[in-house]
């Protein structure tokens, strides 16, 4: 979304027109929900998160600076929300591949797919395996493709913890996949 | 980007997340809910100072005031002494059952004696019953009763609906007047209205009365 057009919505939504508050969430709601189902690791659970953390940015919209960028401070409520919920609910089920194609399918090479697939699986237990920290900045900087300064927003550390964050886990995940 | 950070990005590609269901419907929902809930609290909380106010304003329960009992449009508050009370006074005008400004609630239905506009709602008659309605939307508070700190007062449930029961001799203030003497009352919230109703019966009656009142 266009900065200007953003801030002339959040602005409208502030003075209490619901068309521009739905407007905000409806562009946002699938960041909001990804955002949600990585860290919760729950579909239900990230839906509920969602949900909570657009009506908490409802409540909170006159505490929002004129001028900053809406997404990030969005993503810091929305983050929140789904931490506290995989807190709450303790064990977080980590997440998966999609379903890979069928065999013989047109235009995949069974073998190629079948070594992709289990690399792709091997990675994806290695980044499970990381710590908290370290798994969710990975998760928001490559799985969500935030920006350093988004994931700053979301996990709620400085941007240079997240440059420096970034570089340990990754080091640590090479370190897993030996 | 190194190797194993183009490799994280094909993984994202690949990773099973659930198409994100639509949000804008529910959110908004709440939304609307959550500024009633709130709006009620600020109405709730005014009606309270209000009540306080009252309260503090008469001479003997000054210094005795000891709880409050709220629904929308009406408080009562309990005192260990009551102030002197005047006798009923007269309900007001009389005006035929269809002159009212909203649809008047009825118990099963019967015509009541006669209908009074006045004190800022209707007064229905009936032998042994007496019925008053009002509109008690934004802001309406125009119900306050102080009870005695021996009358038995409760909460109870109205078919679904908040209410409060007051078995037993109490004041009743109405806006402009003196506070009047009144027997065993139910009050209720239905919809946009709330409903006193007096009568010489217990409780479980009243209730029954009440719950008969559509």
């Amino acid at each position: 979304m266009e900065p200007a057009a953003e801030e002339s919505l959040v602005e409208r939504a502030r003075r209490g027109d619901p068309a521009a508050f739905e407007s905000l969430v409806l562009a946002y709601q699938t960041l909001a929900f990804r955002v949600a189902f990585v860290i919760a690791g729950d579909a239900a659970e990230a839906e509920e998160a969602a949900q909570d953390a657009f009506v908490k940015a409802h409540g909170a919209l006159g505490r929002f600076r004129a001028g900053e960028p809406f997404r990030p401070w969005l993503l810091a409520i929305v983050a929140n929300e789904a931490r506290n919920r995989r807190r709450a609910g303790g064990r977080r089920a980590a997440l998966a591949l999609r379903a890979a194609a069928e065999p013989g399918a047109a235009g995949v090479d069974p073998e190629a797919a079948a070594v992709a697939t289990e690399r792709r699986e091997r990675l994806l237990a290695a980044v499970e395996g990381l710590r908290e920290s370290d798994r969710d900045v990975l998760v928001c900087r490559y799985f969500l493709d935030l920006s350093e300064e988004e994931t700053a927003a979301a996990l709620g550390i400085a941007r240079g913890t997240v440059k420096s964050r970034t570089h340990r886990a990754l080091a640590r995940l090479q370190e897993g996949l030996g | 980007m190194t190797h194993l950070e183009l490799e994280l990005r094909d993984l994202a590609a690949h990773l099973d997340i659930p198409p994100t269901p639509s949000l804008t419907g529910v959110v908004s929902a709440r939304v609307v809910r959550r500024r009633h809930r709130r709006r009620m609290l600020a109405l709730a909380l005014a009606a309270c100072v209000a009540a306080l106010a009252i309260a503090l304003v008469v001479p003997t329960s000054r210094a005795s005031l000891l709880r409050f009992f709220h629904l929308r449009g009406a408080t009562v508050t309990l005192v260990d002494k009551l102030p002197p009370l005047t006798p009923r006074l007269p309900l007001g005008e009389q005006i035929p059952l269809h002159g009212v400004s909203f649809h008047l609630l009825l118990p099963s239905g019967r015509r009541p004696q006669g209908v009074y506009a006045g004190d800022g709602g209707y007064w229905l008659r009936y032998p042994g019953l007496l019925l008053f309605e009002f509109d008690s939307g934004p802001g309406a508070q125009i119900l306050k009763k102080a009870a005695l700190g021996r009358t038995k007062v409760e909460h109870v449930d109205v078919g679904g609906e908040p209410g409060i029961w007051i078995g037993g001799r109490h004041a009743l203030y109405l806006p402009g007047g003196p506070p009047r003497a009144a027997g065993h009352a139910l009050l209720w919230q239905y919809g946009p209205l709330t409903l006193r109703l007096e009568a010489a019966v217990g409780r479980d009656q009243a209730l029954a009365l009440a719950r008969s009142v559509r």
